[in-house]
């Protein structure tokens, strides 16, 4: 097994719970607060309506001269049951050498939970070993700009843009990446 | 003999070409999805599972290809069957559901599995134009009822004969000659293969003694194994349009939506029947003709001693029971954006021949509900019209993707989805009015000088343009509305206020941000660009607006998945791509200014559809005199984009807001499962305004507040009366004086 898949491959276990820290800072713990993740139903079943959640509009900030920035809520974002399934099994797809098929199903992954940014960090990974580094890249800043809040998936996210910054020999632009990632993964 | 020699060397060699098979998304199944029991029946109906009813079995193994309901509990023989990414062996499912919502899968042996895949469903095949479509199946996938019922019908003696019946041909000249006319009678099953598969159709005395030898030649050479199996692979069994509907294994998709190995005897008879006569004895076209001629296929196979008396009469008690048509089989709209995309990679000949398998990501629910809303409620408004119209009937189109992954979900091409024409929804290149204001506002954010409470002036506006004429761009109300905050122009569509800003922004940023969002050529640079005079696609918008839902991400749109090969080798697959193309905070005070459309905005009407609480953003467009009725906008998990005009291009005397909206919020209502919540970047804060003024205010002071997310230290000015303004402070009386202020203090608001 070449290095960069044994690199993903690792990541996948990480993320199953078994820990690897070089890629995505420690396992996720599973936390009694409910999960943030908005689950999102396969597209198209089309009779029943969850729960839905309105961003209030009506409830006005204090009148102060400049209302001070809001602290983002602190949230965990954790996979679902099927997703986990799924990427417990692109671990073995790419640990038996099959690379495309794990990505395949990572992306099945997606379609279940498509704004965990834990996913976008796996499936950027996975091409990052395939040497897709400004799309592992992309993939990175997308899991950045959902994980708005979990300090821990933005860590994860921000190793995984300084993977593909160093790999483009962006040296460094990629070492900032990663002690934001060290800054995040501290907290 | 050279005859002889050509027939062995032919048939020898045959390959079938196979028209390459093309299959939707399959249904992912999961704890917690939002699926009730109906859903899960309808699903396995689309699928052509049949349900059993065995009371007193319920703990039996259930039959592969049928499902039982034990209570809450449905048990289905799921089918072997391939997947992109492999293949899956028949097994046993237990689905548990409860509330509208999926409980809990086991599998044959009671283990809970997390994640199940149902088959995915078979849409289509690429055949080349005027061809042969067919589904090759091997001897084992054939009922051995079938060819015993071919040759008692057909060819008694097949199993003896030496590929002709010389009584038979010489009976059947001799009637022939009466009548003077050739017809088929008479013909071995070695024979109708000969013709099928080495001669024209035409009738001629010549052909029948050429077609008498290579049925001898085949004889002699091949087992009779080996010719019934080709010639259940070959003989023509109807038409669709243009396609040839060939072999027992497509005719059984086609008329019955399932396998052939799970048909029963009265759909295998009426099969049979329609060897004689695929169009005169068509179940669709003609039921009552085919039912009859199925009954007597079942006389013969009773006194044939095939199958017993009392199944047959069973049998022919029953109705034809014929799938309808459109709910298995064709998505010409679709298949039109498969083939397109696979033309880039594969050759013509490839596609039609080669057998390959093709995995899209079409979603037949949402393809289905697509289809009905869009052809309903068009119906609707070609009645609200009528005179209008003069007879013309409306046209429409519409795009389902999935923003996040760029999947394509739906394309419906026109008003008659079924019919494979001019596809509006790819080749329909029309003007995109006010479709093209969030790129315009996008711009105007990204320069870091305006924000969403910015005012702008809504004021006339009157440019010069190439060949010194003057341009004078109105609101569509023919009002104008003074100082508005971003937001309100946006949402509430205002020409001149958006000419204002686009105006000083510049034409080539706003070019610029259309073209990073997925805009292949570059757009003429003309004011008129402001208000969309680029003629698009619906396909194309759904690229554009596909970069807002995903937060400034561009996901390259795909139809096709993967492609594998006859014999299941993976041969290219289709990758989730993204690419930053704008800054996220940006797109972020974009959407949130696109849901006010829907809130308060051109998009109003659709809160009545749409579910309490779904949140949606989007955006109506109207080209010039009213011939385009465009709305794009999107939930959590889907994006739509719908147009609707005339083919001719003459007015329809509908905006987006009375035209294309009602069929997007419709069809929302229907496949929206989450609200649009993207998480508001860390480099934002919210700020609550009056909405019609833009001054920050609270529920003291205004009844229309709004809040959006701004830059950090955005604070615009206290509205004049609220607790704290200086109006307040000094009093009522000043309060006219103030309000004057007020407007001077919004130049400065930038």
């Amino acid at each position: 097994m070449n290095a960069a898949l044994r690199c993903v491959l690792l990541a996948l276990v990480a993320l199953l719970g078994a820990g690897c820290g070089s890629l995505l800072g420690p396992p996720y713990q599973p936390s009694p607060a409910p999960q943030p993740v908005h689950s999102a139903p396969a597209p198209g079943s089309s009779t029943v309506t969850p729960p839905l959640t309105t961003t209030p509009q009506t409830q006005p900030p204090p009148l102060a001269p400049a209302p001070p920035p809001p602290q983002p809520p602190s949230r965990q974002y954790r996979l679902g049951a099927a997703a986990s399934a799924l990427v417990g099994q692109a671990s073995q797809q790419a640990a038996a050498g099959n690379p495309d098929l794990a990505q395949a199903t990572l992306e099945r992954a997606l379609r279940i939970e498509p704004d965990n940014p834990l996913l976008w960090t796996l499936l950027g990974e996975a091409h990052e070993s395939a040497g897709q580094y400004a799309l592992a890249g992309s993939m990175g800043r997308k899991a950045l700009q959902l994980a708005t809040g979990d300090a821990r998936a933005q860590a994860g996210a921000w190793r995984l843009i300084g993977d593909s910054l160093r790999a483009q020999g962006r040296n460094s632009q990629a070492n900032e990446a990663y002690s934001r990632a060290d800054a995040l993964a501290a907290q | 003999m050279r005859l002889d020699r050509m027939v062995v060397t032919q048939f020898e060699g045959r390959r079938w070409t196979l028209p390459a098979q093309v299959y939707a998304a399959p249904l992912e199944l999961y704890d917690g999805l939002a699926l009730s029991g109906s859903d899960v029946e309808k699903e396995l109906q689309r699928l052509a599972y049949r349900r059993v009813v065995e009371p007193g079995r319920n703990d039996a193994p259930v039959q592969t290809g049928t499902y039982r309901k034990v209570g809450t509990r449905i048990d289905v023989g799921l089918r072997a069957t391939r997947f992109a990414d492999g293949a899956r062996a028949a097994e046993t499912l237990s689905i548990t559901v409860a509330d509208g919502a999926i409980t809990g899968l086991r599998d044959g042996a009671g283990r809970e599995m997390p994640i199940v895949r149902f088959d995915p469903l078979l849409i289509g095949s690429i055949f080349p134009i005027h061809g042969e479509d067919r589904i090759v199946v091997t001897p084992d996938e054939v009922p051995p009822l079938l060819p015993a019922a071919l040759k008692a019908v057909e060819d008694r003696d097949f199993d003896t004969n030496r590929g002709v019946n010389l009584l038979g041909i010489l009976r059947a000249l001799w009637v022939d000659i009466r009548a003077r006319r050739f017809d088929q009678g008479g013909s071995t099953l070695t024979q109708q293969l000969a013709r099928s598969y080495f001669l024209s159709p035409r009738r001629t005395a010549s052909r029948k003694i050429r077609e008498a030898i290579m049925a001898i030649a085949l004889d002699e050479h091949f087992s009779k194994a080996d010719l019934m199996n080709a010639y259940i692979n070959e003989i023509h069994l109807g038409q669709d349009g243009n396609r040839a509907i060939n072999g027992f294994g497509l005719a059984s998709e086609f008329y019955f939506g399932k396998p052939l190995s799970e048909l029963d005897l009265r759909e295998i008879a009426t099969l049979v029947a329609l060897v004689r006569g695929p169009s005169y004895y068509d179940p669709r076209r003609h039921p009552d003709r085919a039912l009859k001629h199925r009954n007597l296929v079942l006389d013969e196979l009773v006194q044939q001693h095939v199958v017993p008396e009392r199944e047959a009469r069973l049998a022919q008690a029953a109705p034809l029971g014929i799938s309808a048509k459109s709910a298995g089989a064709y998505y010409p709209a679709y298949l039109d954006l498969v083939r397109r995309t696979l033309r880039r990679d594969y050759r013509e000949q490839d596609l039609t021949e080669a057998g390959l398998k093709i995995f899209t990501n079409l979603d037949p629910r949402v393809q289905a509900d697509a289809d009905r809303v869009l052809d309903r409620e068009l119906a609707r408004l070609d009645r609200i019209h009528k005179a209008l119209s003069a007879g013309a009937a409306l046209e429409g189109a519409v795009v389902v993707t999935a923003p996040q992954s760029g999947d394509v979900m739906a394309v419906v091409g026109g008003r008659d989805a079924a019919y494979d024409g001019f596809n509006r929804a790819l080749d329909g290149h029309r003007q995109i009015g006010s479709l093209v204001k969030p790129f315009i506002y996008l711009a105007a954010l990204e320069t870091g000088r305006y924000n969403a409470t910015s005012i702008i002036q809504d004021e006339p506006v009157s440019i010069r343009i190439a060949g010194g004429k003057l341009w004078q761009p109105e609101n569509f109300t023919r009002e104008n509305y003074g100082p508005v905050p971003l937001v309100r122009a946006l949402a509430e569509s205002l020409n001149d206020a958006t000419v204002n800003l686009g105006m000083d922004i510049g034409l080539d940023s706003v070019a610029h941000s259309l073209q990073r969002f997925g805009l292949d050529a570059e757009p003429p640079k003309n004011p008129s660009l402001l208000l969309g005079t680029v003629e698009l696609t619906p396909l194309e918008v759904a690229q554009l607006y596909g970069g807002l839902a995903n937060g400034g991400f561009r996901t390259t749109l795909r139809a096709v998945r993967a492609v594998i090969s006859a014999d299941g080798k993976a041969l290219k697959a289709f990758p989730v791509e993204v690419e930053s193309v704008a800054q996220a905070d940006a797109v972020y005070e974009v959407d949130r200014m696109l849901e006010q459309v829907i809130e308060r905005g051109t998009g109003k009407p659709a809160r009545y559809v749409l579910p309490r609480g779904l949140v949606v953003a989007g955006k109506t467009g109207t080209s010039s005199d009213l011939r385009d009725s465009w709305f794009a906008g999107f939930s959590g998990d889907d994006l739509a984009v719908v147009w609707v005009g005339y083919d001719d291009d003459r007015v329809t005397g509908f905006t987006g807001e009375t035209g294309a909206l009602p069929v997007w919020s419709h069809l929302m209502a229907d496949i929206a499962m989450s609200s649009w919540n993207v998480p508001m970047p860390d480099s934002l804060q919210e700020v609550t305004i009056d909405y019609p003024t833009g001054f920050r205010a609270d529920g003291a002071c205004s009844d229309d507040l709004v809040t959006l997310p701004v830059p950090p230290g955005t604070n615009p000015p206290l509205k004049p009366g609220c607790p704290g303004s200086l109006g307040a402070a000094i009093g009522g009386a000043v309060q006219g004086l103030m309000q004057r202020t007020g407007k001077w203090l919004q130049g400065f608001a930038h």
